[in-house]
């Protein structure tokens, strides 16, 4: 009884000791685990910098992660300026500005709408206005695939076909579901009383919208426009389906230069052109990337 | 006709009967209060007085107008809401201002408004700011001004208070009163809480189940409550409702009334209403004592001989400073008396009780309606 008494402190240091070590143990695996899948992750990116600062003959003949011996620019200027596809040697910023013109009023047309699709869906319910926001929200599910055919018969009905105006109008009536939902889910927690004291103060449907709604919903705008700019951005299929040629998007370009290059294959332009075509959501993650957080969250927590 | 006048006003929500039949009218320069617990139905007739739900039927006129079907903002009203609905992108000014503008009030205008309106409620300091880095009280100030800028026929105040400190309300409060005294203005007030309901009001609407149960002025609803719901609701503590049967003793119409004295019971002589009240001889009623007329002999008003005293066994005192609440136990109910802090009253000991019987109020045990 009293021999047992006696060991019970030991026995407990030995059993803190044990879980104190295997603890230590387990961080160590675990930080080991994320070392190395943060390096296959980034292994790739690694790559394509590395061969794009390389010389053509250096990337033949060298390992395919060594850091290049003789940094070279030469990749860069000719992927932007002079490297042929097909028969076109200009280079891909013609289709990298195409994708700008592309983007930009699609992001800004799409948002819009589904700020002004929230707004009327929360504040202004009229009957059934559940089942309209179920439809809108069965759009997000909808596949690219899908709507290849009947949207090419209307984009030519509409003399949009093979246009970046008719591209712009794929992507904002694609994506009206996705900002549709940001937007309306956002609203709903937008306090009413600030809607019924904008009505009592004579402000009308649109000037609540302008004035009193859209100045308040900063960080729903930019996960909406992060989302949708990304997307489409790196939109290949419709690119490719609805403006081929001279009004393709950079997806589509970079997809022609790496297939139409005659002898060999330049792989350090290849990466240069890769890696310019993925440069503007880079930016737009870094410039508003802290907010896309901050907006994700907004909404669970009051205030 | 009244200033403000609610007529037969019905609500429906789908099949639900939120409100019955309201019948309210105010003259010019009345402070009214709907006071009642929550689910009454008293915001949503503010909310149809603002225009911003639809009456099913019956009408409301504000100053001889009609305003079925008038916008919100074409009614001349002003709200101050329970959250204070301040836009958060715009500062105090243009908060204020806000509504001027939508009114196409040329800007030298509105600067004059906003400047007279900011140097009463003392928040010209503030003008610049966000609400966000405005405290409670403030943002109440500015709600406050954003209805006073606009200068309107009717103000319309829903549970202003409610979001305040206990300190900070009280001060409000006084505030609000001396505001309405200095404008002569039209105010209609929500509140669940009744001493707000009492110190502010000119004419006080108590609400149950969407039915007025009984308008008039504080000292009416306080002294003549129509039923047990408004005797119990208004006052605090509230009033004491007690069993008790209607007898005769030495030809007086009393309430007799059980205690714990060894089946002796209380007899209490009834100080008013008594045609009325005779007609229930030998009957059970609830009768209706506040808690200030249940004192101790000393703090009694002898001068009117309506005081009758006796000794009762003391269960509980609760010490406020001021005063001393009392409880005893009356018709195997606990009723609060309120005494001078240093009167003779100790738990578990008798002690003097007098009763002013001349404020009893009795009510039909059944119907809890008051026999008058």
């Amino acid at each position: 009884m009293s021999a047992r008494s006696q060991d019970r402190p030991s026995q407990d240091r030995l059993s803190q000791d044990n879980a104190l070590r295997s603890a230590i143990y387990w961080r160590a695996l675990i930080y080991t685990l994320l070392i190395v899948i943060a390096v296959i992750y980034l292994a790739p990116l690694f790559v394509m910098v590395v061969t794009s600062l390389k010389s053509l003959e250096e990337v033949r003949l060298g390992n395919m992660m060594a850091l290049p011996l003789e940094i070279t620019f030469e990749p860069w200027v000719k992927a932007w300026g002079t490297a042929c596809l097909g028969l076109d040697c200009n280079g891909i910023n013609g289709y990298f500005w195409n994708s700008i013109k592309m983007t930009v009023p699609a992001v800004a047309i799409g948002t819009l709408l589904g700020a002004f699709n929230g707004y009327v869906l929360t504040k202004w319910r009229f009957k059934g206005h559940n089942i309209v926001f179920g439809m809108m929200l069965f759009a997000c599910f909808i596949p690219f695939q899908i709507v290849l055919l009947p949207m090419s018969q209307v984009l030519g009905i509409l003399g949009l076909a093979n246009t970046t105006s008719g591209l712009v109008m794929v992507h904002v009536v694609y994506g009206l579901g996705f900002t549709t939902l940001f937007f309306r889910n956002f609203y709903e927690a937008f306090p009413d009383e600030l809607v019924r004291a904008a009505i009592m103060d004579g402000a009308k449907f649109f000037t609540i919208f302008w004035r009193i709604l859209l100045p308040n919903s900063g960080p729903i705008i930019v996960v909406t426009v992060i989302w949708q700019f990304t997307n489409i951005w790196n939109d290949f299929l419709f690119g490719a389906s609805f403006a081929s040629g001279e009004s393709a998007p950079i997806t589509v370009a970079l997809n022609n230069l790496v297939n139409s290059s005659t002898g060999v294959k330049e792989y350090n332009v290849h990466m240069a052109a890769a890696i310019t075509a993925a440069l503007p959501t880079l930016l737009v993650y870094v410039v508003a990337g802290r907010y896309f957080v901050r907006g994700l969250m907004a909404g669970s927590v009051k205030g | 006709m009244g200033f403000l006048n609610i007529d037969n006003v019905i609500k429906h929500y789908h099949d639900v009967e939120v409100l019955k039949r309201i019948n309210i009218e105010i003259s010019q320069g009345d402070f009214l209060v709907l006071v009642g617990p929550s689910g009454c139905g008293k915001s949503t007739l503010l909310n149809m007085i603002a225009g911003l739900d639809e009456i099913t039927d019956g009408d409301i006129w504000i100053n001889g107008k009609q305003m079925k079907g008038v916008h919100p903002s074409k009614r001349d009203i002003a709200m101050v809401f329970q959250s204070y609905a301040l836009y958060p992108n715009m500062t105090v000014a243009q908060n204020i201002s806000f509504g001027l503008e939508m009114r196409k009030v040329s800007k030298p205008e509105r600067e004059t408004a906003v400047s007279r309106v900011s140097k009463m409620l003392q928040i010209e300091p503030l003008l610049n700011r966000k609400p966000s880095q405005l405290s409670g009280g403030q943002r109440q100030r500015v709600a406050m001004g954003r209805a006073l800028v606009r200068d309107p026929q009717v103000f319309l105040f829903d549970e202003p208070l409610s979001n305040l400190d206990a300190k900070l309300r009280v001060d409000m409060r006084t505030e609000i009163k001396l505001l309405h005294q200095r404008l002569d203005a039209t105010i209609v007030y929500v509140t669940h809480d009744q001493i707000e309901a009492m110190t502010l009001a000119t004419k006080i609407a108590v609400m149950n189940g969407g039915v007025v149960q009984q308008f008039g002025t504080p000292e009416e609803i306080y002294d003549n409550p129509v039923n047990t719901f408004v005797a119990g609701f208004m006052g605090s503590p509230s009033m004491n409702l007690v069993p008790a049967k209607v007898i005769k003793v030495e030809g007086r119409l009393s309430y007799q009334i059980e205690t714990k004295n060894a089946g002796e019971p209380l007899l209490l002589p009834v100080g008013r209403d008594e045609m009325a009240i005779s007609k229930y001889l030998d009957q059970e009623i609830t009768v209706g004592l506040r808690p200030e007329t249940i004192t101790d002999p000393e703090s009694a008003n002898h001068t009117e001989g309506t005081v009758h005293e006796a000794n009762l066994l003391v269960d509980l005192t609760e010490p406020t400073g001021a005063d001393m609440y009392v409880v005893t136990l009356l018709g195997g109910q606990e009723v609060v008396g309120r005494m001078r802090n240093r009167a003779k009253a100790a738990a578990g000991e008798n002690a003097r009780f007098a009763f002013d019987v001349s404020r009893n109020v009795a009510f039909d045990k059944a119907s809890g309606e008051r026999i008058q």
